[in-house]
């Protein structure tokens, strides 16, 4: 088993070295403290922008800020989003909203584009459920799951306006 | 009538020293990989652990490969398991409290615990698998090219002791142990250590039961009772060569207050752990070597490296005793 | 399989002995994946070699037609699933080249950040996996395996606070990036890549000197030069080999050009000489990071408006080739725009599909317990491999 031409002694003292550096390697970590969280009774902290479940909001009037306008339904590349509009007098509304929560990739391209912030994601991704129909949010579920959990930073306004820098520094960057 | 209940208290005492070392391996384990190891079973820390194990493993389905050669492959784990549990008899825990303390004990000992390669072969033999013949040839290519350096090895302390008999060679290190006899003492202690490694299948010689190629090796067709019977062999072998270790080198039931039967018997198995948790923490810290490198190993370097030892013993014995002859 | 005599198996003047076809199956520890390989055993050692790829088909080059360029980014991750950034990069810069779309500064910098943290993300899961695959899964191989998860697990927070999630990210899209750093997030990152840094040295002291990994890793699996560049291999394969070729400097991409990294080349070509070039990368990769970081200039991250609706993105006719350096090797995408909001027709070139090709080249002669080591060298993804 000799390689690198070093000989039996060599190669010897140098396993012995390299046994000893691993094995302190291994003890040193036996004092750190674990790095284990221990789920559900302590939660880490979610980041602000942490891409969770779906849910529809209320806008600040208290009525529903979906409008029905399917764009979310367009831009989801699994297509699981299914929105049927309700034509109203001042403004339209959503008469059913389904999303298949089991096959939702979670991209937030729904998000990215929904022109009145109604569509967000919450800081919670706690899925695990014992029957898949539980995961076909509908529309009532899915307002409810919005008060329930803490939303996440995201909405559709604020990710565009992060995209694009704002009107002053156009302006400037024109000049 | 007293050897009978001796011998089912011991036996008794074994298995359930065994069973609680798992658990000790896996937190030792755990922590020195930054985990915490078994946890919730049986709140802190998980001590409820290896019972919940043992009550799965026994109410598991038994699972029998439809071509699989139904007596060899029943009667494996029980060939695996009888050596490793016989060893025990031989082992003085403290004066006057082993079962047999035969006067040949450390030759009943190596033995019968080289038994074991049968019962091996078998499980890989009768569950008709490929991997499972393929780690029981590896296995056996291993388990005898690393019985001889570990019976030289064993052969030391007798060496040094001038007697075969258990208890006997524990006396003889009243002065001083074995193991801090100078360079004899370490080198053979470590040479031990590495055959010790190697004849249990431990990582880095485990090639055998290799899970990253050979998922599991010769056991990978048993389920449910009789896994548990093969895990717990390996478990008791393990524990009982570390007893062995304890026994030879480091002054067995020896230590302050070894009068009393109780104390020695506590300081032997305090021994006993720290062999074990050696070969543990060796087993966590190191890759694996491949087949021909470890029966080079084996044959090229720790056999003349044993055979030197215990000539180089012998020549010391034989002039400190005053003559050569 | 159509015609099993078809399969040549290649002799290798052993005495006549009863061969062994062993199957290390999809389904196996080590297979990296989703990964069939057909043995053709002479004791231990292997006589020939046959794999079977496509347990992992999910039809992205189809799905790559029937989404438009704003959808598809966000599942061009699934490719290289352990190398998210550079799979979404790749698709990107494809549609940027027709487009002749000028990405802002910011966005290019910040391209290259993620990229080279997610390379260090993804040698870090190299290492451990290997490891693994080495050691076992009770044994030495394990403890490093979570060492090097550990890391991971850091970067793959930062990639959480800056997109909100951890695995597959929608980070890039056709003219820039879809986020912004968030506050707080470069003083972490520093702190991140410095631990990772010391940690390093760690992983180092426990393989670097160690003779039984070096008896594992050291002349298994050696690939020749002039093989390496027939065959078509990439990345710290062909590095490893001693051909001196990076994407990032002989066809820069992103600002690759505007930072100082050497890369590093090792000769011997065996499984030892990658594991040093991936090391080598590790500490290359967290030098760009500290230099990116250092010279971030403030910025729009995307030169196009932003994404309303889903047909927003057109590309005029054309066909681009983009090529990236994945961890793995070259990532490449080749797209064909006919003007539409999706492509006509897109393919992937699989870094590890084409690192694959390899294997019957250099397995046979060896033991079964080299093909783990040198498996786990090649490291191949298989979500690239299948597509």
């Amino acid at each position: 088993m000799s390689r690198n031409g070093m000989g039996f002694w060599g190669e010897t003292r140098q396993t012995a070295r390299a046994v000893a550096a691993a094995m302190t390697v291994t003890l040193k970590n036996l004092f750190r403290k674990p790095v284990t969280v221990h789920y559900p009774d302590v939660v880490r902290p979610y980041p602000d922008r942490l891409r969770g479940i779906l849910a529809l909001i209320y806008d600040e009037t208290g009525e529903e800020a979906c409008i029905g306008c399917r764009l979310c339904e367009y831009v989801c590349p699994p297509r699981v989003i299914k929105v049927e509009m309700l034509k109203g007098e001042k403004r339209n509304y959503a008469k059913t909203f389904t999303l298949e929560l089991y096959a939702c990739e979670f991209c937030e391209l729904c998000v990215q584009v929904c022109p009145t912030d109604a569509i967000i994601m919450l800081k919670t991704f706690d899925l695990a459920t014992s029957d898949r129909r539980e995961l076909l949010l509908d529309k009532d579920r899915l307002h409810a799951l919005g008060t329930q959990f803490e939303n996440s930073w995201a909405t559709g306004t604020k990710l565009r306006e992060m995209q694009r820098p704002p009107k002053a520094a156009k302006a400037e960057a024109a000049e | 009538m007293r050897d009978v209940i001796a011998a089912f208290i011991l036996l008794n005492a074994v298995v359930l020293i065994v069973t609680y070392l798992t658990y000790v391996e896996r937190k030792f384990a755990a922590r020195m990989q930054s985990r915490i190891g078994p946890y919730r079973v049986g709140r802190p820390h998980g001590w409820l652990q290896p019972i919940a194990d043992a009550i799965k493993l026994l109410i598991k389905e038994d699972i029998i490969p439809a071509l699989a050669d139904r007596p060899v492959y029943n009667l494996a784990p029980i060939v695996f398991l009888i050596p490793s549990l016989l060893i025990f008899a031989t082992i003085p825990f403290a004066p006057g409290l082993g079962l047999a303390d035969l006067n040949i004990g450390i030759l009943f000992f190596l033995a019968v615990s080289s038994l074991e390669i049968v019962g091996l072969f078998m499980g890989g033999w009768g569950s008709n698998n490929k991997y499972a013949l393929l780690s029981a040839m590896r296995g056996v290519n291993q388990i005898i090219s690393y019985e001889v350096p570990f019976v030289l090895t064993a052969l030391i302390p007798v060496v040094l002791a001038g007697s075969l008999q258990l208890s006997a060679i524990v006396e003889a290190q009243r002065g001083l142990w074995f193991v801090a006899y100078p360079i004899i003492g370490q080198l053979a202690f470590i040479a031990f250590v590495i055959a010790t490694i190697a004849s249990e299948n431990r990582v880095p010689f485990d090639i055998l039961e290799a899970e990253s190629e050979l998922v599991a090796g010769f056991r990978v067709e048993y389920s449910g009772m009789k896994f548990a019977l093969i895990q717990l062999a390996e478990y008791t072998h393990m524990f009982g060569v570390s007893c062995l270790g304890a026994l030879l080198f480091l002054g067995g039931w020896l230590g302050p207050g070894s009068a009393h039967p109780v104390v020695g018997a506590a300081w032997f198995l305090l021994k006993a752990l720290f062999i074990f948790l050696l070969v543990t923490w060796v087993r966590w810290s190191f890759v694996r070597i491949r087949v021909d490198q470890i029966l080079g190993l084996s044959w090229k370097v720790l056999l003349p490296a044993t055979l030197i030892l215990l000539m180089a013993t012998g020549f010391w014995v034989a002039l400190r005793s005053g003559h050569v002859a | 399989m159509a015609d099993p005599e078809a399969r040549r198996v290649i002799e290798l003047g052993y005495g006549g002995n009863e061969r062994l076809v062993m199957n290390m199956g999809p389904q196996h520890p080590s297979a990296h994946g989703v990964f069939r390989m057909i043995l053709t055993l002479e004791g231990e050692t292997i006589a020939a070699m046959d794999s079977v790829i496509g347990y992992l088909h999910r039809c992205h080059e189809k799905l790559g037609e029937t989404l438009t360029y704003a959808q598809y980014p966000s599942i061009a991750s699934k490719t290289d699933y352990v190398a998210a950034m550079t799979s979404e990069l790749t698709y990107v810069m494809a549609a940027e080249r027709i487009g002749k779309i000028e990405v802002p500064k910011r966005a290019q910098h910040l391209r290259v950040l993620v990229a080279e943290l997610q390379r260090i993300a993804s040698h870090c899961l190299w290492l451990g996996t290997w490891c693994l695959d080495l050691g076992g899964a009770l044994g030495g191989g394990a403890t490093v395996f979570l060492y090097c998860f550990r890391e991971r697990e850091l970067i793959l927070d930062l990639f959480e606070a800056l997109t909100g999630a951890r695995l597959l990210y929608g980070f890039h899209q056709v003219g820039g990036t879809r986020y912004d750093l968030p506050e707080g997030w470069a003083q972490r990152c520093r702190d991140t890549v410095a631990l990772i840094d010391r940690r390093l040295d760690e992983y180092e002291d426990m393989l670097e000197t160690n003779t039984m990994f070096l008896a594992r890793a050291q002349g298994v699996g050696v690939i020749g030069r002039e093989l390496a560049q027939e065959v078509g291999i990439a990345g710290p394969l062909l590095r490893g080999s001693g051909v001196d070729f990076d994407i990032r400097r002989d066809d820069p991409y992103s600002s690759y050009g505007e930072f100082d990294f050497k890369i590093p080349v090792e000769t011997a070509g065996d499984c030892y000489a990658r594991y040093r070039v991936r090391m080598q990368e590790f500490r290359e990769s967290i030098k760009i990071v500290r230099q990116v970081q250092d010279g971030l200039p403030e910025g729009p991250i995307s030169s196009r408006p932003a994404l309303k609706s889903v047909g927003q993105v057109r590309i005029p006719k054309g066909e681009a080739y983009a090529r990236v350096e994945g961890p793995r090797g070259e990532v490449g995408c080749y797209l064909i725009a006919d003007g539409s909001p999706k492509p006509y027709r897109m393919k992937w070139r699989g870094a590890s599909f084409s690192n694959l090709a390899i294997l019957p080249h250099i397995v046979p002669g060896h033991k079964v317990a080299d093909v783990v080591a040198i498996m786990g060298s090649v490291d191949p993804v298989f979500g690239e491999v299948d597509r």
